[in-house]
């Protein structure tokens, strides 16, 4: 790792520590914990979608799985109260993500387009399980999580750094996975499927991995965010709109880059707040959403971090010749 | 044994109006290789066009056909051109699919202000009419539904056979290299069908409104359904979405009578997974070139 | 210099003693600040703006009798987009950001549910006019008072009583029960089946449709099959809605037939079904507008003043939250108090009189009373049961569609 890259992870960390210390108020903290839950899934899409180049539109389902199992491992595993759901976090991650690989691995034999909306359905599929297995999910009268006894004042702290953790988490499987050969493997994948198949890549399985990862922390933040809700209904664990805000973030802070999806989660949750507030009563909050997402989409279609690279190289590359008689640059090119 | 042969009449009947709305979006795949998932957005658009039509100027909702499939047209070719047309790239495919969602919003947002939340339904006279043949009952509107349906699939058909256009659009589909070698305007096809698709949309919106209540958040149910279809028939193959979505009406009803209504959507998903687990591609689709 | 020192203390003590009188009166003059999370956009954006209308038409008729306990009430409304999420994060504003004095609750159980969490563990009374359904009531919370005569899960009960009430041979003999699945319909309708089930009313068919099935073509196919004497649908209004145009399609008319949402809509159900079709269709509400509650009169009269319309357009939600208010004003002009404390200990003893009949609750926030039953009579929307409230004498069996 470079150094400047040391440095930032710190600063990040650190930063992301101190934050509901100096800022305690309860509402400044649950912000915090959107946010965060946001950054998460967005690192975690871009895990499997950003690096693979096969966008997958279910991240969501999983989402609202791992809430439930979370919910479920309450009531028929009596896992207690207080920290101990935390701790049994990644190991509910762990089992939805094993559950997901048969369908990912049907889903897989298709082409990246029929592969979106194979996932788009899933997204239906999961929502209409939850509200049919009346026996496990309770159906549309929802899931009732047992609040843990917090004190009032600190009370969202455990979800912020629960959040905090998951994000740092991702931040680290991606940047590991980056620089290991499943990482090219991905990359490989991404530019050209065939060739990489024909060079002798094991395709489905680095396709597998990734996204096994990428549903395991995906499961992991509905888990927290079940807790923190303490109500588990199919319509708000499955929505599509948390799924839409989390790749759009991707796409805003940079698609396949490490810090984008955080970077875009920064910048656009205390956005969708703000716009909230004061859009929200007239119902054009929706339609301004979907224009600063229209906006994204069509002026920085790379995002924030590639767009504001390749504008550092080119201000570098103008510092170099400048300067330079005529003759000499035209060696240099 | 009646009560399947009434769903299978059901399923028929509504799998038809199915057929339309997914005709657009599996044509315009196959020219632009664009999915188009404010399809459903569009058809709830058209059904609020027809009632507000029927309440306001007492148009017979199968009539606002004429009138609302022409202004779709025109606004599908404006969305082209402004939203789809300037996406370039290696990831205009996946943009375009982000971008059609935004769309979807835009249009779900620009609904719910203009006609709240509250679920409509245009209801014509002839609304409850039923005719009972052979002791099965058949919905007046359903039929008129299907047999409008039928009939504009029969047209587009024609119209991608038999004229010049059609041809141009083909050649597109099939190689578009080759097509603009020969002359074709390939920029004018991808408008005109992006157009074209997004009409037979209006039209199927039009009669929707008609059979269903709806409200603005009535399109994501929709656009799930549709996207399956096509998928199920193979994306681009306007056959195939025919026969899924017949496939898909007859499936929903059968299930909904002789199982439990909770099951009926859930059945078609897991009819979609096993098919591709057997054949990725869909039941016309081509086995996709990497070119 | 002590005399000094003694001169300074006497003045500081005095300043002091003066400072905090003059807050003490500031704070008792300053508005009371009543934070309430709403859908103001989203799926249940046409009853959250209901809810709106009828806490402002409150807020308006008490300021102008000179608010509550002699402060100007201010109301502190914020979307929550139809999302829990958004409405647990609005209420955390409200409670540890503004600091309101109050909160009302949101619209919809599944937005109640989390919210009232996050108002206990603050200590705050929650007031809540729209959720009933049993997640409210499972967390076993002291604050939560839902402001309607009884909770969701019962508001069929009354159909049941009514049956019952009914000489052995007017009776149905079966029933068939389609119902939503939605916490408010399949719940309420399979409540009224276990009563009527163990009192000799044959249960032939019970199904549960999903929340998009707008096609209930094949369900009611199903229902009319079995030819009950009764259905009771546990439903909301466009299943409702879909439902009876199935049964109208289908040319079946069952003698007795309850739907739980839907033809309690006085404007708009004979124009969904046609208007010669309601007759004999029964329903339930918990509030109905020419009811003789507490301040009923007063609240139509205003409602209709300040946002037009006719008394059947009025939408019930504005009235359970015009109901919130009136709670409200009653336990301040009791206990002289608007601490949240002493309003959730007072709000547990005793009756209160709302807009929404006489409320009283158990422990867990449970409302103790019965909803309207009301049925469809020569074109009219009339309760018919109990008789305490009825307006008209009830109408069996169901006459034929048309009729």
């Amino acid at each position: 790792m470079t150094r400047a890259g040391l440095l930032r992870a710190g600063a990040f960390i650190a930063a992301g520590i101190a934050f509901p210390l100096v800022f305690s108020a309860a509402w400044l903290v649950n912000i915090g914990v959107l946010t965060l839950m946001y950054a998460a899934l967005a690192v975690a899409w871009n895990l499997f979608s950003g690096y693979s180049g096969y966008i997958s539109l279910g991240q969501v389902a999983f989402f609202g799985l791992g809430a439930y199992s979370l919910g479920i491992t309450f009531e028929h595993f009596g896992i207690g109260s207080g920290y101990n759901p935390f701790y049994a976090l990644p190991l509910v991650g762990a089992g939805v993500a094993l559950a997901s690989l048969p369908v990912a691995w049907i889903a897989l034999r298709t082409r990246h387009m029929t592969f979106a909306i194979v996932t788009l359905t899933l997204l239906f599929v999961v929502q209409q399980l939850a509200f049919n297995l009346h026996s496990i999910t309770h159906g549309s009268s929802g899931l009732e999580v047992p609040p843990p006894t917090f004190s009032a004042d600190t009370y969202d702290q455990p979800f912020y750094y629960a959040m905090l953790g998951i994000v740092v988490l991702g931040l680290g499987v991606c940047w590991t996975v980056l620089r290991s050969k499943l990482g090219l493997m991905l990359l490989a994948i991404r530019e050209d499927e065939e060739k990489a198949r024909g060079l002798g890549v094991r395709v489905t399985g680095a396709k597998l991995i990734a996204w096994w990862l990428s549903i395991w922390l995906t499961a992991m933040v509905g888990g927290v965010w079940a807790y923190y809700l303490t109500f588990i209904y199919p319509e708000s664990s499955v929505d599509p709109l948390v799924m839409i805000g989390a790749v759009l973030m991707t796409f805003l802070g940079g698609r396949g880059t490490l810090w984008g999806p955080v970077i875009g989660a920064l910048v656009l949750v205390p956005a969708q707040q703000y716009m909230i507030i004061h859009l929200g009563g007239s119902q054009l909050y929706l339609v301004g959403y979907a224009a600063v997402f229209m906006v994204v989409l069509l002026l920085l279609p790379r995002g924030i971090l590639p767009s504001l690279r390749d504008l550092i190289v080119r201000l570098r590359e103008r510092q170099r010749t400048r300067g330079r008689p005529i003759a000499r640059q035209r060696a240099a090119t | 044994m009646h009560n399947v042969v009434q769903a299978v009449i059901l399923g028929v009947l509504i799998g038809g109006v199915y057929a339309l709305m997914a005709s657009g979006l599996t044509l315009v795949f196959g020219i632009m290789k664009v999915i188009n998932v404010a399809q459903g957005a569009l058809v709830i658009l058209a059904a609020y066009l027809s009632y507000a039509l029927f309440s306001h100027l007492h148009v017979d909702p199968f009539l606002s056909i004429l009138i609302v499939t022409p202004a779709m047209f025109v606004l599908g070719v404006a969305v082209q051109l402004v939203f789809v047309r300037s996406l370039r790239g290696p990831d205009s495919q996946e943009l375009s699919l982000l971008v059609t969602w935004a769309l979807a919003l835009g249009i779900e947002g620009v609904l719910s202000v203009v006609f709240k939340t509250t679920y409509r339904a245009t209801n014509p006279s002839y609304a409850d009419k039923t005719w009972t043949v052979f002791g099965y009952q058949l919905s007046f509107v359903r039929l008129m539904a299907f047999i409008a349906s039928a009939v504009l699939l029969a047209l587009l058909s024609l119209l991608l056979t038999r004229t010049k256009f059609g041809r141009a659009v083909r050649a597109t589909v099939q190689n578009p290299t080759a097509a603009t070698l020969l002359g074709v305007d390939a920029n004018r096809v991808q408008t005109l069908s992006f157009g074209l698709g997004v009409s037979m949309a209006a039209a199927a919106g039009a009669v929707y409104g008609v059979i269903y209540p709806f409200n603005p958040g009535s399109h994501y149910d929709l656009i799930s359904r549709l996207l399956s279809i096509v998928v199920l028939g193979g994306l681009g193959s306007l056959g195939g979405a025919v026969v899924a979505a017949l496939v898909m009406g007859v499936t929903e009803a059968v299930v909904a009578v002789e199982w439990a209504p909770t099951w009926a959507a859930f059945s078609y998903f897991v009819v979609l997974i096993v098919f591709l687990l057997v054949r990725p591609q869909g039941i016309f689709g081509l086995r996709e070139r990497t070119l | 210099m002590t005399r000094t020192l003694a001169r300074v203390a006497a003045l500081a003590t005095v300043a002091a003693l003066a400072l905090a009188a003059a807050s003490a009166g500031r704070a008792a003059s300053g508005p009371i600040k009543i934070g309430i999370s709403l859908s103001l956009s989203g799926d249940f954006s046409d009853s959250g703006k209901a809810a709106e209308r009828g806490y402002k038409l409150w807020q308006k008729l008490v300021n102008a009798k000179g608010g509550i306990l002699g402060r100007q009430v201010q109301l502190s409304i914020q979307d929550d987009t139809s999302s829990p999420t958004q409405a647990q994060s609005n209420y955390q504003t409200f409670i540890t950001k503004d600091k309101v004095d109050l909160v009302f609750g949101p619209f919809s159980t599944l937005l109640t549910a989390p919210s009232a969490v996050v108002a206990h563990r603050y200590g705050y009374a929650f007031i809540e006019p729209a959720g009933g359904g049993p997640a409210v009531f499972q967390e076993k919370l002291n604050n939560v008072f839902f402001t309607q005569p009884a909770p969701v899960l019962q508001s069929g009960d009354v159909f049941a009583k009514f049956i019952l009430s009914l000489p052995a041979s007017e009776r149905p003999r079966s029933a068939a029960y389609p119902s939503l699945d939605d916490p408010f319909s399949s719940p309420i309708a399979d409540h009224v089946r276990g009563i009527l089930s163990k009192k000799g009313v044959k249960t032939l068919y019970t199904t549960i449709y999903p929340s998009e099935t707008t096609d209930m073509g094949p369900v009611i196919q199903k229902v009319a099959s079995k030819h009950p004497d009764a259905v009771i649908g546990g439903t909301q209004n466009d299943d409702a809605y879909a439902q009876v145009k199935a049964m109208i399609q289908q040319k079946f008319s069952p003698r007795f037939l309850f739907l739980t949402n839907g033809p309690n809509d006085p404007a708009e159900f004979p124009s969904k079904v046609g208007a010669k079709n309601v007759n004999g269709i029964f329903s339930t509400g918990d509030w109905f507008p020419q009811e003789h509650s507490y301040g009923n009169a007063a609240f139509v009269k205003a409602y209709i003043k300040a946002y037009g319309g006719t008394i059947n357009t009025i939408d019930p939600t504005a009235a359970e939250a015009y109901a919130a208010g009136q709670l409200l004003e009653a336990v301040a002009k009791k206990t002289h108090s608007i601490d949240n404390k002493t309003i959730i200990s007072a709000l547990h003893k005793g009756t209160w009189r709302t807009v929404e009949g006489n409320l009283r609750w158990n422990s867990i926030g449970e409302p103790q009373g019965s909803d309207l039953l009301v049925e469809w009579i020569n074109g009219k929307l009339y309760p018919v049961f109990p008789k305490s409230v009825a307006l008209h004498k009830p109408l069996v069996p169901k006459p034929a569609w048309g009729k």
